[in-house]
């Protein structure tokens, strides 16, 4: 079987991206796999079977999408929600008429209506503060013979949306073991708590900062990393404060060090839009205790290896004692480095997850026409006999089949 | 108890499955059981055909028949556990080969094309959901046993099926070297028929039936073993008794076999085996200069073990005797026992 691959690829700057430079050497062992060159919505010759990767960005996926609605194929949702991608797609291109069709889809009239006030600038854009409520998914799902995704939680949001395709649970990849060298010593200062990637409002910094003041209060040599740029209405810069070291625009290397110089890796998110986070699995790489919200993929973490902390008003108090207990009790810490670690090497293990994505393209590359072939024999049969399509016993065929397998 | 036990039937064939469904089927009615043998004839190709197999077995309804339950389902080998029962047992002669081991190997069926790739993994579904909801899983042999576990992490425990009662007869000194079973290529039968090639001196009886016997013919024809080689086609249990009694030792070595009753059926005639290295359900009892020899699947390796057996009768008669001891600690108490207290 031959994969036509579309993925963002490094040196694009994107978590799919790196995600996609990790992937493919361990899949490309397992399977003939042909990546498709940017831009090219044509798949590679002689492929067999397509594989898409998806995520909010119009920049870097938009592309992707074009090429899925020219061949269906197996979809790789790393973000649940896609209005951002769908508003880039029409919106961005001048199709007004395609973003009312999306939201029309979604939330029928009034959808269409609120896709009118967005397009004639008479209401906020919607990708803004409410995309969760129109996660205009469709527009990715009506090519999709299946579905790969990274969380129960979306899998479960497929379900709500009405997805009936097969979906597929494979979890992130963690990077192997990595040799560091020059990994920063913040001398006299412990403990080092950090937080990487592009620091939005959705990464709860400011409940961060808080939870961070509370505990300098007993730890006063406490050191806050936030590691990555800033989103413009943050306002970063006068928000923090003493025991905080600014960090932009890391590099890969330059990011490892830094995640291992960490005690303590903290990764908040709400809302979510279903994603993942590959911060959090560079820290089960190295190792290192979470702090995480107890939201979507986050909340799927193992209590092992993550301490999850409730988005509600005491968010940034609870944090607080989840950072104090962690910084007092070496212990802990070194229960859930080694949980970590082990983690990284097992449900996160590279071949594990090459091995689960060969099972899914194999399963759904050719499972609709497997799933066809038998229905036929029976349907065939069943009429034969005079059984027609009304009948309760087809539904008792179905039954049985979905029980051996032979359903989605 | 109202047992039934289910096997696959290739039609107008009778291999290991089939004597042992018809062994236990008997067994169970000797100690008085109500016992229905279960048989859908089997078809496994072309494409997806195994898994409407499969489907037709689920969509048998046996929890009762005129309002009595069935009490026990006892099933044997693919597709017939996918049956539906709340008392199903599993004595596992072994699952789809073709879509595990087999797969992508000299004797596999699927292509690597998207559907034959969805097949195989079709098939791994139907067994993890139908092998899963089983009371028990046995296993014919360790090699069966630990296929299982290894593609689908279940455990079953091994339980030998005993060898089937022939009228088994005193040794006598042997003339050749006899291959008992189904011919197909993964039987491997021409390796003794190239081993016969090498050595002038070896003379062969080919029991058995199948779809490579053509091909075993002409290879003996290129060979030019005509006079040494005789192939016995098809033999009544009485004929296979005799042959047994005749031979020097009999040679089992199919590639990766599951158990192999043939092994035992030697054995219990006081004679040696012949087997290879990477014969699996064999090399679980035949054991390297005890109660045989174990060699290289290559023909070399086989004229040579057996070229010595035939020069040594007094070791050969000895191993012979003490794989006897092996094959008659297999029992059907035991196995009969076990099933039903699972």
């Amino acid at each position: 079987m031959k994969v036509a691959y579309f993925s963002p690829l490094p040196p694009e700057r994107s978590g799919i991206a790196d995600y996609s430079a990790l992937l493919l050497p361990a899949l490309s062992e397992r399977i003939d796999v042909k990546v498709a060159k940017r831009a090219k919505t044509k798949p590679p010759r002689g492929t067999d079977v397509a594989l898409y990767h998806v995520g909010n960005n119009p920049e870097a996926h938009a592309w992707i999408v074009d090429a899925l609605r020219r061949r269906p194929g197996l979809v790789v949702l790393h973000d649940f929600v896609l209005h951002h991608l769908v508003a880039g797609m029409t919106l961005g291109r001048g199709d007004v008429g395609g973003y009312l069709e999306a939201m029309q889809r979604d939330a029928g009239v009034v959808g269409r209506l609120l896709a009118h006030g967005v397009a004639d600038q008479l209401l906020p854009p919607i990708w803004e503060e409410r995309a969760a409520d129109f996660p205009l998914t469709s527009v990715v799902l009506d090519g999709a013979d299946g579905v790969i995704c990274h969380s129960r939680y979306v899998e479960g949001k497929l379900r709500e949306y009405g997805y009936a395709g097969p979906v597929r649970v494979v979890p992130m990849p963690a990077w192997p073991s990595v040799e560091l060298d020059d990994v920063p010593q913040h001398e006299g200062r412990s403990p080092v708590i950090g937080c990487f990637g592009y620091l939005n409002r959705a990464k709860r910094i400011p409940e961060l900062l808080e939870a961070f003041e509370r505990l300098r209060a007993r730890f006063p040599d406490a050191l806050l990393v936030l590691g990555g740029s800033t989103a413009p209405d943050l306002k970063l810069d006068e928000a923090v404060q003493e025991g905080v070291l600014r960090l932009e625009h890391l590099d890969e290397p330059t990011l490892w060090r830094n995640l291992a110089a960490c005690d303590v890796v903290v990764s908040l998110r709400s809302p979510t839009m279903g994603e993942t986070s590959g911060m959090v699995v560079r820290a089960l790489s190295l190792g290192k205790p979470l702090a995480v919200s107890n939201v979507g993929w986050f909340s799927e973490l193992p209590e092992s290896v993550a301490i999850k902390v409730p988005v509600d008003e005491w968010e940034a108090v609870t944090l607080a004692g989840v950072l104090e207990q962690l910084a007092s009790d070496d212990a802990l810490r070194q229960r859930m480095g080694d949980a970590a670690r082990v983690a990284a090497r097992t449900e996160h293990d590279i071949g594990h997850v090459a091995n689960l994505y060969v099972k899914a393209l194999e399963e759904i590359g050719g499972g609709s026409n497997v799933r066809n072939a038998v229905v036929k024999d029976v349907a065939r049969a069943a009429h034969d006999v005079g059984i027609d399509q009304n009948d309760p016993e087809l539904s008792e065929i179905a039954a049985r089949a979905r029980e051996v397998g032979l359903g989605n | 108890m109202r047992i039934a036990v289910c096997a696959p039937q290739v039609l107008f064939e009778r291999g290991g499955t089939e004597i042992l469904a018809e062994s236990l089927a008997e067994q169970l009615r000797r100690r008085e059981h109500e016992v229905e043998e279960i048989r859908l004839p089997f078809k496994w190709y072309p494409g997806a055909a195994a898994l409407r197999e499969a489907l037709q077995w689920r969509l048998l309804d046996l929890d009762q028949t005129h309002s009595n339950p069935v009490d026990l389902v006892i099933a044997t080998k693919f597709p017939s556990y996918a049956i539906r029962h709340p008392n199903k047992v599993v004595w596992l002669v072994h699952q789809f080969r073709q879509a595990y081991e087999l797969d992508r190997a000299e004797f596999g069926q699927f292509g690597e094309d998207p559907f034959d790739r969805a097949t195989v993994r079709a098939v791994h579904r139907v067994d993890q959901r139908t092998l899963a909801e089983a009371r028990r899983l046995f296993a014919i042999s360790r090699n069966v046993a630990d296929r299982l576990e290894s593609s689908t992490g279940l455990h079953a425990d091994v339980l030998p099926p005993p060898p089937q009662q022939l009228a088994y007869r005193p040794p006598q000194d042997g003339e050749y070297f006899l291959s008992v079973g189904r011919l197909d290529r993964a039987k491997r039968v021409g390796l003794l028929l190239e081993a016969a090639a090498l050595d002038k001196g070896l003379e062969l009886v080919v029991a058995g039936e199948g779809p490579d016997r053509e091909r075993l013919e002409r290879l003996s024809t290129e060979h030019g073993l005509d006079g040494r080689v005789t192939f016995a086609g098809r033999v009544s249990d009485e004929e296979l008794a005799d042959l047994y009694a005749r031979c020097i030792a009999v040679f089992y070595a199919p590639f990766d076999e599951d158990f192999g009753l043939v092994p035992y059926e030697a054995f219990l005639s006081e004679k040696p085996v012949v087997t290879t290295r990477d014969a699996g359900g064999p090399l679980e009892v035949v054991v390297d200069r005890q109660n045989g020899l174990v060699c290289e699947p290559a023909p070399a390796g086989v004229a040579e073990a057996c070229a010595w057996l035939a020069a040594h009768p007094d070791e050969a008669r000895a191993w012979g005797r003490s794989g006897k001891l092996v094959a008659e600690r297999i029992t059907w108490d035991t196995v009969v026992d076990r099933l039903l207290a699972a």
